[in-house]
């Protein structure tokens, strides 16, 4: 058990002793009652920030989530008459449903346009729950919702906050799941780069979708606790400033941290009964403790302890392995790879024109041509980002042309970038096992991130023996941005293996490389052909293409001016026009 | 400025330092509406400029038992509302609460402060069911010191049917808007006569020419103006060339809305009212508030209604001379004697009357020559 | 519905949208260069109406009172970049890349409540400009307009057309896109990027004092009216596409005009069609009816 697992068990414990104890340690009611505002509300807050900190996506309208699933339950309890657990249930089904919906919405809009359209819904709510009079009894409310007491009045509010606080627990614990498990690793990767997620075969869409209606289930969640909190409900509780409220207290505690939230809304609750009775000069202080956190501690109040206590992230080698086996390069399945008259058309201008390519299992073909051929342009087709114009792509002779990136990228098609796509927010280590598939099942994986014995250890032992592989190894444990230029090719590549492909495309391997990192790709390049992973490679660098590849295609203005053998290509007339620059023969 | 500092910081440290002047100082909990749009503040604000000004007069008398305020803003929100008054009750531990604007916020706690067995005294919010909802109850903690929405419609709608043909409605969207506009319909039904034409505007709004245009077209003499931004309705008037008589909720009758839409324009205006300055004890008071509270004072009958909640609410604690409850309630039930400013009689409560003005003490104000009067018809 | 009346809401709804396509124009050229923009651009409106309204009333006249605002609003928005948006910068990535949101909305608070100390929390008076009476009214036929109304109309349409010529056609206008594209690359180009982001939080500060200078007549000048403004400005900016100052005068006429018709055919939830034709709108064209979609770029 590692000394974070050991302080995370020791926290859950420590708080589970604080819930049952502080109904009997408050000095009065009040501080259970500030504690029963203070558990929903941070409930609401970890939903937030696992839609903002873990998956970049925004939302101004959670007010509405709220609102929706405080209504459902008090509604439900009061005309119906059903159950309390039973109203709380459809509530948070109801949320799960508007979250859906909205985030359907969300995921075709970003950045500002997100921002306005998740503020849109909040105010949509907002208006209904004011003027839908009949449904919500509109400002003069809902009276009357029954509370959280188990039969017993005068232990109401105690009731209600172990209740509360325990959900609290609960969803702190999810979090901390998510944060610390393969899902928020592949949250992190969809929000630092979709066509990187793409790639390693997340279906990104279903994924933003899913986060944001989980986002929305947990202020949902928050909502129906309220309305049997107070036992009355009125639209005046669901303006913007409820939103608002909620995102302040979400970046205060610090974005992107499991434990910001905790943090963030005992700050936000302490203002404001601060300013409760300073109300002349409330906004002000609001706002200025607001710019001071952002400006002076823009990691958030989890940062700010951390800085204080001098707790660094650990340093790397300390997983020095003892005698680990040596790394033993697999294809998922040997396939070829045939591209069939393969087009595409920008805006009237085209970028391809009929190229059809085959590459034989365990083969490696090199794709050359000067600058703007339509390198690039052909292996993102080939991987799925951009829809070909005409033309089939084959896979082990399946054809995947009309199958989305990620689709492609599960049955084995597995690319590196040009530009290099590593998630800032991981070490290295978690990048290389951000190719791979989960081993174990949900329950099992919980169980162990839970007790923190053998969490992920196939997974993370089969990474660092790749990492070996790739010469990384002491590098496991440090941020991608910390590494050299070429080392962090080799992450990239160290990924892609990880993801056991059976067709490989690299784009620009050796690009910005010093002949010796350059070197030492080719050699890995060589150790994947013999494994029988068929290999396409995009690269300028005419030394390591013609050490490498069986076979070349070159490239001109999107057609395929020559291919064949590499000592053919270095002798083909038409290659030598089209890189020495006779443009108007060649096109 | 600097007084308001300093009681804003006598407050916080009264909330802070709950224990040894606890036995000599009865603290009196006060929840307002004091942040937000105007349409909350100016009433929150006025309300306590008054009661205030009542803490001032009765400290000046000497009295045997200290009072003072503790002060909360509740945000024009009942969530947050809920949460002063569990505050004001748990933590500082206060016999008796007034307040606020927002009468749902009222309903959300009055039922907290009727079983916790505290009174409350309920102001300036108007809806009508905050205290006959508990006046079943032996004993009901649940007093008003305000306007009280039905009163004002039957006497604005009886005026007005006899007055006009014509009636039109312009009410907010906010749930006060609309249930106005319910009692005004069942009023005028009662009447045997309809709205010619009913429209809403949402709180935020900048323009109502839509609104005004089928108010023009509906041919209404009268528009009812139950919208809390009351100085909307008159500005599209000069366009579409239609001046029809304004009548309206009591806050008409605002100094900053005669500023806002011009003496001539507010001219005629009229609105259920509960202080009539043209009496000299009324004008007094007036006089006094200008000079305490300059440009900051703005609504007459807000400010005498807070004023006399303050002599009602003193006078019962000065009757207990504790911090208790229950005492206090009795004694307001039982007050007499007081020298209101607003039309609020001597003898405001009793135990089946729990409001400050019933429906004979609800009169119409007009605006006549920048001043609001005693409406005659 | 009458003709005259169509005619009547028609203008109506063409003056609100002028105000919101003046707000919306802050936003777009804040967002143009740095990719933030002033959540509190609504709050900048207000305090320029207040700023205006106090001079009016102190006797001023109006060109002077228009300088002063235009002075006072320039020093604000350059305070503003200082205080909330260049130090993001150094922030980096960790607060989500929308900090700006509430440090703006933070500075908001702050000039909503120093507002507030200074006139108080009431709905003021704020006089005419361009007319000696409250209500001086043109009438064409037997619609009737406000001076004010007017005076506002030509100046959104004189923004735009000048915005139009400043970005494309100068070499500031030329600097802020390049600033947009790439800021490494303006910099090695010589374009002052500092100097660039400056100018375009000063620019958009001093629109919000044109604006609320004209407006203050028009609407309710309270504390709190910023943040409809800004509201609305975002939806008009969605509309018309964050990137396209022609997009934006379309959005912002087309919202207004909406609102004027949906608040005459049902009152009680006239602010509501509007909202929903936003949320339909982005959901089909997510970046607004002339915002042209930037492919994910890496």
């Amino acid at each position: 058990m590692s000394a974070d697992t050991r302080l995370r068990l020791v926290g859950y414990a420590a708080a589970a002793l604080l819930i049952v104890l502080l109904p009997s340690l408050a000095p009065n009611p009040f501080y259970v009652h500030l504690g029963q505002i203070y558990a929903y509300t941070a409930i609401a807050v970890i939903g937030l920030n696992i839609l903002l900190g873990l998956s970049g996506q925004m939302s101004l309208g959670h007010g509405g989530f709220y609102a929706i699933g405080c209504y459902a339950t008090a509604i439900l309890a009061t005309t119906l008459g059903w159950p309390i657990g039973l109203t709380a249930l459809a509530g948070l089904l109801l949320t799960l449903l508007a979250g859906l919906a909205v985030g359907m919405v969300a995921l075709r809009t970003r950045g500002l346009y997100l921002a306005m359209a998740t503020l849109a819904f909040g105010f949509i709510v907002e208006i209904l729950a004011q003027r839908w009079v009949g449904l919500t009894g509109g400002t003069m409310g809902l009276m009357a919702i029954p509370q959280i007491d188990f039969g017993n009045f005068a232990m109401g509010p105690t009731y209600f906050f172990w209740v509360a606080a325990g959900l609290l627990l609960l969803c702190q614990i999810g979090s901390d799941y998510l944060f610390g498990s393969a899902t928020g690793r592949r949250l992190r990767a969809i929000k630092e780069s979709e066509a990187f997620a793409q790639t390693v075969g997340l279906n990104v869409p279903a994924w933003r979708i899913g986060i944001f209606a989980a986002s929305a289930v947990f202020a949902g969640l928050a909502g129906i606790l309220f309305a049997h909190q107070s036992g009355f409900v009125s639209s005046d509780a669901f303006n913007i400033r409820l939103t608002i409220g909620l995102l302040i207290a979400a970046v205060i505690g610090g974005l992107g941290n499991s434990w910001g939230p905790l943090l963030g809304t005992a700050v936000l609750l302490g203002l404001t009964e601060t300013i409760a009775s300073l109300h002349q000069y409330g906004p002000m202080i609001y706002g200025s403790i607001l710019l001071a956190v952002l400006l002076l501690v823009p990691e958030g109040l989890v940062g700010l302890f951390r800085r204080l206590a001098g707790k660094r992230r650990q340093d790397a080698a300390v997983e020095t392995a003892p005698a680990r086996p040596a790394y033993e390069i697999e294809s998922a399945q040997p396939r070829d790879l045939v591209v069939e008259g393969l087009s595409k058309n920008y805006a009237g201008v085209s970028a391809l024109t009929t190229v059809s390519l085959s590459i034989a299992p365990g083969q490696v073909h090199a794709l050359i041509g000067p600058n703007g051929a339509g390198k690039s342009t052909f292996i993102n087709v080939v991987a799925g980002l951009y829809r070909p114009s005409a033309g089939r792509i084959l896979l082990g002779g399946e054809d995947v042309t009309a199958l989305a990136a990620h689709q492609r990228a599960r049955l084995g098609l597995v690319r590196t970038f040009q530009n290099l796509q590593l998630i800032g927010g991981v070490d290295v280590l978690a990048n290389v096992m951000l190719g791979m598939r989960a081993r174990d099942g949900i329950v099992t994986d919980v169980a162990r991130w839970f007790t923190g014995r053998g969490h992920e250890a196939g997974e993370r032992e089969e990474a660092l023996a790749i990492l070996e592989l790739v010469g990384l190894g002491p590098y496991a444990h440090h941020l991608p941005k910390d590494l050299a230029y070429g080392h962090r090719k080799l992450v990239e590549l160290a990924r892609a293996i990880a993801q056991r492909p059976s067709v490989l495309l690299l784009d620009e391997p050796v690009a910005g490389l010093n002949p010796l990192e350059a070197q030492a790709i080719a050699g890995i390049v060589r150790r994947l052909k013999e494994a029988g992973i068929t290999v396409l490679v995009v690269e300028h660098n005419m030394d390591f293409v013609m050490g490498i590849a069986d076979t070349i295609t070159v490239l001109d203005f999107g057609h395929a001016i020559a291919a064949g053998l590499p000592a053919a290509i270095q002798a083909d007339p038409a290659v030598l026009r089209a890189y020495l620059g006779q443009e108007t023969q060649a096109a | 400025m600097k007084r308001a500092r300093s009681l804003a910081l006598a407050a916080a440290i009264a909330a802070f330092c709950t224990s040894a002047l606890a036995q000599e100082t009865v603290k009196v909990g006060v929840v307002q509406g004091l942040s937000g749009p105007p349409a909350i503040t100016d009433f929150g604000e006025s309300y306590l400029q008054g009661l205030k000004l009542a803490l001032k007069d009765h400290l000046a008398k000497s009295p045997k038992t200290k009072i003072e305020l503790v002060v909360y803003d509740d945000e024009a929100n009942p969530q947050r509302a809920v949460s002063v008054v569990q505050r004001l009750v748990q933590n500082d531990r206060v016999p008796v609460v007034v307040g606020t604007v927002s009468s749902g916020n009222v309903l959300a706690f009055a039922p907290i402060l009727q079983r916790a067995g505290i009174p409350l005294v309920a102001g300036p919010s108007i809806a009508t069911p905050i205290t006959t909802q508990f006046i079943d109850q032996k004993p009901s903690y649940i007093f008003r010191c305000s306007m009280v929405e039905k009163f004002q419609i039957e006497a604005i709608l009886d005026w007005g049917v006899k007055t006009f043909k014509k009636i039109g409605l312009v009410h907010s969207t906010t749930g006060y808007g609309s249930v106005t506009a319910k009692e005004v319909e069942a009023g005028l039904k009662a009447r045997g006569r309809e709205l010619v034409a009913t429209e809403a505007a949402a709180p935020g709004v900048n323009d109502l020419t839509p609104q005004m245009i089928k108010m023009r077209d509906a041919g209404a003499e009268l528009v009812l103006n139950f919208h809390e931004s009351f100085e909307l309705v008159y500005r599209p008037m000069a366009r579409l060339d239609y001046r029809p008589v304004i009548a309206g909720n009591w806050g008409l009758s605002s100094l900053k809305v005669e500023q806002i839409v011009g003496r001539e324009a507010i001219e005629g205006t009229v609105m259920g009212q509960a202080l009539d300055l043209a009496d000299p004890k009324a004008k007094a008071f007036d006089d006094r508030m200008r000079k305490e509270y300059g440009s900051d004072y703005r609504w007459p009958v807000l400010a005498a209604l807070g004023y006399d909640t303050g002599q009602v609410v003193f006078a019962a604690v000065e009757k207990v001379g504790k911090s208790d409850p229950k005492a206090i309630r009795d004694a307001l039930e039982a007050i007499d004697g007081i020298a209101a400013i607003s039309a609020t009689p001597a003898k405001p409560f009793s135990p089946t009357d729990h409001e400050c003005l019933d429906k004979e003490h609800v009169f119409l104000g007009v605006w006549k020559g920048g001043q609001v009067v005693r409406l005659k018809y | 519905m009458s003709f005259t009346n169509a005619l009547q809401l028609l203008i109506s709804g063409i003056a609100v949208g002028a105000i919101y396509t003046l707000t919306a124009k802050g936003l777009f050229i804040a967002h143009l260069a740095t990719h933030r923009l002033n959540f509190g651009q609504g709050d900048f409106l207000m305090v320029g109406a207040y700023l205006s309204l106090g001079l009016l009333l102190a006797g001023v006249p109006a060109p002077l009172v228009l300088l002063a605002v235009l002075a006072a609003m320039a020093i604000l928005g350059w305070g503003l970049e200082r205080v909330a948006i260049r130090p993001l910068d150094r922030a980096g990535d960790q607060t989500g890349g929308y900090a700006w949101v509430l440090t703006t909305a933070g500075c908001a608070l702050i000039l909503q409540n120093v507002v507030e100390l200074v006139w108080g929390k009431s709905a003021q008076y704020a006089p005419p400009i361009f007319s000696a009476t409250r209500n001086n009214v043109v009438r064409i036929g037997e619609v009737g307009i406000f001076v004010e109304e007017l005076a506002i109309i030509l100046v959104a349409f004189l923004a735009v057309t000048a915005f139009y010529v400043f970005l494309f056609r100068t070499r500031w206008g030329k600097a802020i896109y390049a600033v947009a594209f790439n800021p490494e690359a303006a910099a090695l180009l010589g374009v002052n990027v500092k100097g660039t982001v400056i100018l375009v939080f000063v620019l958009a500060s001093m629109l919000a004092g044109i604006s609320g200078f004209l407006v203050g007549p028009l609407v309710s000048v309270q504390p709190h009216m910023g943040l409809v403004f800004t509201i609305k400005a975002f939806a008009v900016a969605s509309i018309g596409g964050f990137s396209n100052p022609l997009g934006l005068l379309a959005g912002g006429l087309l919202f207004g005009i909406a609102e004027a018709y949906s608040n005459y055919f049902d009152s009680a939830f006239g602010d509501l069609y509007p909202l929903i034709a936003v949320l339909i709108l982005l959901a089909f064209r997510p970046t607004g009816l002339f915002g042209t979609r930037a492919a994910d770029v890496r």
